[in-house]
């Protein structure tokens, strides 16, 4: 039963790191700095619990909340370029925060051993989960709350106003400047969320594994962390769901019997994707499907 | 006193490395820079394509014991071969109106490539062929490696050979036809399908000689360095301008000296944090690149 816990821990996590990226998309900006908020957030988170004793939910809060300023101010020189100049801008400020990390040392002597991040050792004993004593079904459950609060706080503000004008910049900036929008405001505004859900996932990671180091945020985990909802499909939160869900889950997990042979698998399933269905798995036409399937009305 | 002239010394000759190893980085700017400026779309396979093609020209050097030229020239073969497969399986096909679908499905080919070669070779780097390296000139009071000064002579011949190819023949008009006006172009009864593939393969080339440039700079080759080579050729196409050519040749031997003298003095765990620095000062001040025009599209 733990392993599927465990799983479910996973898969929860990963779900918020794609719906971090989600926000940015929305409005047609590809963040490649998602693992390095990530990063940002499971590094204060770790060290608020282990450093500064605070509970996790606080440490976790105040972590989110401060990847989510470190965003916004990223975002800044960040959104004077656009589209694929983004990518590279970002991409480049998600490696320089991983190095950071790799050149950071701050260690507080805590009963006889040494705690704190120490470079490339990275940051060991975050131990709250178990000092606490939480079982894996208990932190699962936490966890999947997390996702569950973020997703539909998402859903929710997809069908309000905000959510049109995240739609409108992303569909056309053009045409979403000339009725009165502030381009740089929006931007900036998903770049905030987006990192604020960034740091909360990275928070709740660090304590679920326990130990994290700089390599786990590098260009693969931004990789990942775009490559969910694009394969999802941006109509809905449900399509980043999925797009993990299958990731983790079947091609990981699934095919783990199929040894190295399942990385060369994932890497050409992405391009056959992409290939057939341009949109993401989870586009405008099967949501509409499945409204209807289910007897929703379609007003899509 | 002599401390300091010591350093200028020691500050000179990292410059004089770098710019060398530079231009490596100049030739996969290039790449990025060719099939943007063609496509308008980032082809992020490219610099794993490149690695991919090194290791493929280790068969002509392990089984026929080839001499090194002609192991650097299959590279640049194999590249430019593997770089049409990347444009049928990631380009050809998705609509060009899908920005992050091509963008996802060259991830994907880069994660395949990789894989592809961590396979083959069961994940061990490999010996590389290199010319001239035993080889140290000294002038003045500068070392100059023979390998180093070869790969810099190499890469500037393989641009004067692209500059030839696109402002003095017929393939390049069509490129750059295609690159202004698509529409245009296609009207003048040029393939726009043609081109495209075409400057995917040139680029590729390219690619596959800077490939085997590290190997013989460095000595072995390991599908580790396609990562951070993706990276740091995109971050020399956005210095260098997108699109722009020169820029991409400026801003890789930029950046090879300016990253050289930062291993020098602070490291090579620290090296890459400046870099980054150096790409967010000219994103503020001059979000375009060097060469690059103020655009308003993507």
């Amino acid at each position: 039963m733990d392993f599927y816990y465990g799983m479910a821990q996973l898969i929860g996590v990963h779900t918020l790191l794609g719906l971090s990226a989600y926000v940015v998309l929305l409005t047609g900006q590809v963040s490649m700095a998602q693992a390095g908020f990530f990063a940002i957030g499971a590094y204060l988170g770790g060290m608020l619990t282990v450093l500064s004793d605070w509970h996790i939910v606080p440490a976790m809060l105040l972590a989110a909340v401060a990847t989510a300023l470190v965003a916004a101010i990223v975002g800044f020189p960040a959104l004077r370029v656009k589209g694929l100049m983004l990518v590279v801008a970002t991409l480049a400020f998600g490696e320089a925060v991983r190095l950071f990390w790799f050149n950071f040392d701050y260690q507080v002597a805590k009963g006889d051993i040494q705690v704190g991040p120490l470079g490339g050792e990275g940051f060991k004993q975050i131990r709250f989960f178990p000092e606490n004593g939480w079982t894996t079904g208990e932190v699962a459950l936490f966890i999947w709350f997390w996702v569950v609060l973020v997703m539909l706080a998402l859903w929710w503000m997809d069908r309000s106003r905000a959510g049109a004008v995240l739609r409108a910049v992303g569909e056309d900036e053009l045409a979403a400047q000339s009725v009165g929008i502030n381009l740089t405001s929006v931007k900036v505004a998903a770049m905030g969320a987006g990192g604020f859900i960034a740091g909360l996932g990275g928070a709740i990671y660090a304590h679920y594994t326990t130990h994290i180091e700089h390599s786990n945020f590098g260009v693969v985990l931004a990789t990942f962390a775009i490559a969910y909802p694009i394969l999802g499909g941006l109509s809905n939160v449900l399509g980043t769901l999925i797009a993990v869900i299958f990731i983790q889950g079947v091609l990981v997990e699934a095919l783990r019997f199929l040894g190295d042979w399942r990385n060369l698998l994932f890497g050409a399933l992405i391009v056959l994707a992409m290939n057939v269905r341009p949109d993401g798995l989870f586009d405008a036409r099967v949501t509409r499907l499945l409204k209807r399937l289910l007897g929703f009305k379609a007003d899509a | 006193m002599e401390d300091f002239w010591w350093n200028v010394l020691d500050t000179a000759q990292s410059i004089l490395d770098g710019l060398m190893f530079g231009s490596i980085y100049a030739l996969i700017g290039i790449g990025f820079t060719l099939i943007f400026g063609v496509m308008h779309k980032i082809n992020l396979a490219y610099a794993a394509a490149s690695i991919g093609g090194a290791y493929a020209s280790l068969v002509v050097y392990v089984h026929l014991d080839a001499p090194a030229l002609l192991v650097f020239l299959s590279a640049a073969l194999a590249s430019g071969l593997i770089g049409f497969l990347v444009y049928l399986c990631c380009f050809r096909f998705i609509p060009t109106e899908r920005p992050l679908a091509t963008l996802m499905s060259s991830v994907g080919m880069l994660i395949f490539i990789d894989e592809v070669v961590v396979h083959v070779t069961a994940g061990f780097p490999e010996p590389y062929p290199a010319i001239f390296d035993d080889v140290m000139l000294v002038i003045g009071p500068f070392w100059i490696r023979g390998d180093l000064l070869l790969i810099f002579g190499l890469s500037i011949v393989a641009m004067l050979v692209l500059l030839y190819v696109l402002y003095r023949t017929q393939l390049g008009i069509a490129t750059r036809a295609v690159a202004q006006q698509p529409v245009a172009a296609q009207l003048c009864g040029i393939s726009r399908e043609t081109t495209n593939g075409l400057t995917f393969v040139i680029s590729g080339m390219l690619g596959g000689l800077a490939g085997a440039m590290i190997g013989a700079s460095v000595g072995v080759l390991s599908p580790l360095l396609a990562l951070p080579l993706t990276v740091k050729g995109l971050i020399v196409t956005v210095i260098g301008g997108l699109g722009s050519i020169p820029g991409a040749i400026v801003a890789g031997l930029l950046v090879g000296a300016f990253e050289n003298v930062f291993q020098f003095f602070r490291g090579v765990t620290e090296r890459d944090m400046y870099v980054m620095l150096l790409l967010f000062f000219f994103l503020v001040v001059r979000p375009q690149g060097i060469f690059g025009r103020v655009s308003t599209r993507d």
